[in-house]
């Protein structure tokens, strides 16, 4: 098991040497000029040179490829070019923000998401069975966008229970979280109660009735456990789904998270700070993607990774 | 072959992981209301910035947002509207604008011209910066000497006309400029003085700038928020009239305007004329407008063929229908402009709106010799309201005369990538005259080097004429640009400029002393809440 794990590390660090490389070259290939967006409209062609000096872009590419490398390595991640400052200090700030709404709407998930599975394949084909259908299947297909504003105006505005945007306190995370966490809590959702259902059309469930345990103990501990590996692979894959989720859900919400930051980089072309996210949420995502995978061994004990 | 033997049961474990993840969403509640404790008790800042904002709901605060963000404190080194918005809180300017476009003192207590190329202002006495140590000629010279002289900073492009900045005695200095520099106030109203202390260290001034502004900086989030607090010992007397104050940077204009009619922002900025209406009818919520000092303009690629040709630009000049466009885009929040200079401004004069004549542009086109021409129209995404319908009755209208049009609307990375290259015929762009002086517009469009990148104008006499307007002489300045505009306008139909835009605020009606400015500045100092 150690060894499994120490290969599947070593993979990582390769795999996010491989996503560095990615990322660096989709962003010198993008067209767009760092230093023309930084400059007035009109900005002479040495200016415009000189701005690309200092911001490394003049070197030869394997030359740029190292230097961020090894900002990497000393931990700085380069000089942000909008705005002047450490990317690591940039992001860093951004980083509680993102946490903070992606922990909140992984919990919605996980415990709304679960539960209303699991009930809805106890009482299959009934008004909630159906009704969860429903809420599901638009959960999945509104847009981010359009719901978060939606929630503002009914929420904020309308209603006036709960602040529109912003990151001030708890009241604050209300809105973004249920924005983020309505598809794939809808996705969770779906996918507990068919797993559900069919583990409950499975012998060793109508032999546990049949024992005369109680219907709760059946669903709760034979049928909950038989049916939750699909269910953590795709709570594991939703963090991915959290992290691409934010971009949209922070900008209708004025989040000052990762994902807001994201998307004003990328259109300032902002090399450093978008690296250190884009690296970062591989990273991310790479370590939940790990823990899954040992979470398996863990949840059925005939899986064993050597 | 090792097999995994866990030391926990993983019943045990499973009870664990439900209790851990239960804990962690009632915990994430938690670690939000103790990390606002903390920051109410002003323990750590730093580490938690945006949650300083709760202590600050008293009566006396103020919170604006704005579209565009914030992304520098250094006065010399952007061209930015949020940026001059926000540091004229921080910083003072020598000299002021106000909306009518009157050039008032601010730090300089008065001016004068010594002569063509000479300028002496003397400075207002007893100001002091923020902490505590007195303004002197010194921090004016490293003020203006900064842009002046560093050509890696964005304002040297028009302040590097500046030839030397020199202290007379503690409380005046001499400004000398290469040629005559007549919009040289108007650009100084954009530049905030600094401490001359902060020379040689400017990176960590600007993360916790120092000024003689109305606001001292109290925290910022980058590109996100910046929260002030009143400087009690600001000259101005009265002045600020709220304790602390907090700018938020929203771009998305839903966002901004559901914050103002729940009451959680007090004022916002750049509202589109669609959303007039809804905020009209919100309680508690006014809508401010007022002429703006922006002009649109579309811009041609002058040297790509057909646009080389006078006929064809005459032709889409004469089939576009700017009234339409006025009224029914911008429901009356805009105004058909009459000259490149919006009213106001020194050089505007009123050369008569263009005339809609369709049959008119189907002949002048006919006469060009070019039949059927295909032309690029480029957009940059999300930067002028209603751009993209704009560009689309724009695209029917010279369908009508039989030009075909192209909307590419493009990320403004890729967007200035085509214009710089050449790769288009039109583009769709604006320009705001924040210095409220017509100089570095002209100097940047109708100059040959200031054109390279952008339409390829070329005409020596312009040039000559941008060069004349810069006189001192105001009398002479207004004629300059009078036969500018008439020749870029009349005789060259060089750029379609269709009309000048209206500054639209929204602001909750405890608001009072706010001023809807022309120039889009969003600002506090003299506004009261409650």
């Amino acid at each position: 098991m150690r060894s499994y794990v120490l290969r599947r590390v070593l993979h990582s660090l390769l795999t996010l040497f491989g996503v560095s490389l990615v990322v660096f070259g989709i962003l010198r290939v993008l067209p767009g000029d760092p230093a023309k967006m930084m400059l007035p409209d009109n900005a002479s062609a040495a200016q415009v040179e000189e701005l690309r000096r200092q911001f490394g872009l003049l070197e030869p590419l394997h030359v740029q490829y190292v230097a961020f490398l090894s900002s990497i390595v000393r931990g700085d991640f380069g000089q942000s070019f909008q705005f002047r400052a450490p990317a690591r200090s940039v992001v860093g700030e951004r980083i509680w923000p993102t946490l903070h709404l992606a922990l909140a709407a992984f919990s919605l998930t996980v415990l709304l998401g679960v539960p209303a599975g699991i009930l809805a394949a106890t009482r299959h084909r009934t008004m909630f069975d159906y009704g969860s259908i429903f809420l599901a299947a638009l959960g999945q297909s509104l847009p981010n966008f359009w719901l978060g504003i939606m929630l503002i105006l009914l929420f904020g505005v309308t209603l006036g229970w709960l602040p529109t945007s912003g990151y001030q306190g708890p009241a604050y995370l209300v809105l973004p979280a249920v924005t983020l966490a309505a598809y794939p809590m809808a996705l969770v959702a779906r996918l507990t109660r068919s797993s559900m259902l069919e583990v409950l059309g499975r012998e060793y469930i109508r032999t546990a009735r049949s024992k005369g345990l109680a219907e709760r103990t059946v669903v709760m501990l034979h049928g909950v456990k038989n049916a939750s590996i699909p269910v953590v692979t795709i709570l594991g894959l939703q963090i991915g789904v959290l992290l691409g989720g934010a971009v949209i859900t922070e900008s209708v919400f004025a989040w000052p998270g990762i994902g807001k930051l994201a998307v004003d980089s990328i259109f300032q072309r902002d090399f450093p700070v978008i690296q250190v996210v884009l690296i970062l949420a591989a990273a991310v995502f790479i370590v939940i993607n790990l823990i899954v995978d040992l979470l398996y061994t863990v949840l059925d004990p005939r899986i064993r990774y050597s | 072959m090792r097999t995994y033997r866990s030391r926990v049961s993983r019943r045990d474990f499973l009870g664990r992981a439900a209790a851990v993840v239960g804990g962690v969403s009632v915990g994430l509640m938690g670690l939000q209301a103790s990390a606002a404790g903390v920051s109410a008790a002003g323990l750590d800042e730093s580490s938690v910035p945006r949650l300083a904002a709760v202590t600050q709901q008293s009566g006396s605060s103020v919170v604006a947002s704005m579209a565009e963000r914030l992304l520098t404190m250094d006065p010399a080194n952007h061209i930015s509207i949020a940026a001059t918005t926000v540091q004229r809180h921080i910083y003072d300017p020598l000299v002021d604008v106000t909306s009518d476009s009157r050039i008032v003192p601010a730090l300089a207590e008065s001016w004068e011209i010594l002569d063509d190329l000479t300028w002496r202002f003397r400075l207002r006495q007893g100001v002091t910066f923020h902490d505590g140590t007195p303004l002197t000629s010194a921090d004016v010279v490293y003020s203006l000497a900064r842009p002046a002289t560093d050509t890696k900073l964005q304002k040297n492009s028009v302040l590097g006309d500046i030839s030397s900045v020199e202290p007379e005695g503690a409380n005046s200095v001499i400004v000398r400029s290469r040629s005559p520099f007549g919009s040289l106030l108007g650009h100084l109203t954009m530049l905030g003085i600094m401490p001359a202390s902060a020379a040689g260290r400017e990176d960590a001034f600007f993360q916790a700038p120092v000024g003689t502004g109305p606001f001292k900086l109290t925290s910022w989030t980058l590109g996100e928020e910046v929260q002030l607090a009143a400087n009690t010992n600001y000259w101005v007397s009265g002045s600020p009239k709220v304790s602390s104050a907090t700018f938020r940077f929203i771009p998305e204009v839903s966002t901004r305007a559901a914050g103002l009619r729940t009451g959680e922002i007090d004022i916002i900025d750049r509202i589109p004329a669609d959303m007039v209406s809804t905020l009209q009818n919100s309680p508690g919520v006014q809508v401010l407008t007022r002429p703006s000092v922006e002009t649109q303009q579309w811009v041609f690629q002058l040297q790509n063929p057909p646009l080389d040709n006078l006929m064809v630009r005459k032709a889409i000049s004469m089939a576009i229908d700017r009234a339409t466009i006025v009224n029914e885009f911008h429901l009356g929040y805009a105004e058909t402009a009459v000259s490149p200079i919006p009213p106001g401004l020194v050089g505007h004069v009123n050369l008569g709106a263009k005339v809609y004549d369709p049959s008119g542009a189907r002949e002048m086109l006919r006469q060009s010799g070019v039949s059927n021409p295909s032309l690029d129209f480029i957009l940059m995404k999300g930067v002028y309201t209603k751009q993209l319908e704009i560009a689309e009755a724009v695209q029917a209208m010279l369908g009508e005369i039989g030009i075909t049009l192209t909307i590419k609307e493009l990320e403004r990375a890729a967007a200035i990538e085509l214009r710089a290259a050449g790769n288009y015929h039109m583009f769709y762009s604006g320009w705001a005259h924040m210095p409220h002086d017509p100089d570095w517009y002209f100097g940047s469009w109708f100059t040959a080097k200031g054109a390279a990148i952008l339409t390829r104008y070329n005409n020596p006499v312009v040039e000559q004429l941008i060069v004349d307007a810069r006189s001192t002489n105001n009398a002479v300045r207004q004629q300059k640009y009078e036969q500018i505009q008439r020749i870029v306008w009349d005789e060259e139909e060089a750029t379609i400029w269709p009309y000048y835009s209206t500054a639209v605020y929204g602001a909750r009606d405890r608001v009072s002393g706010y001023e809807a400015r022309p120039d889009y500045y969003v600002l506090l100092n003299n506004v009261m809440v409650g």
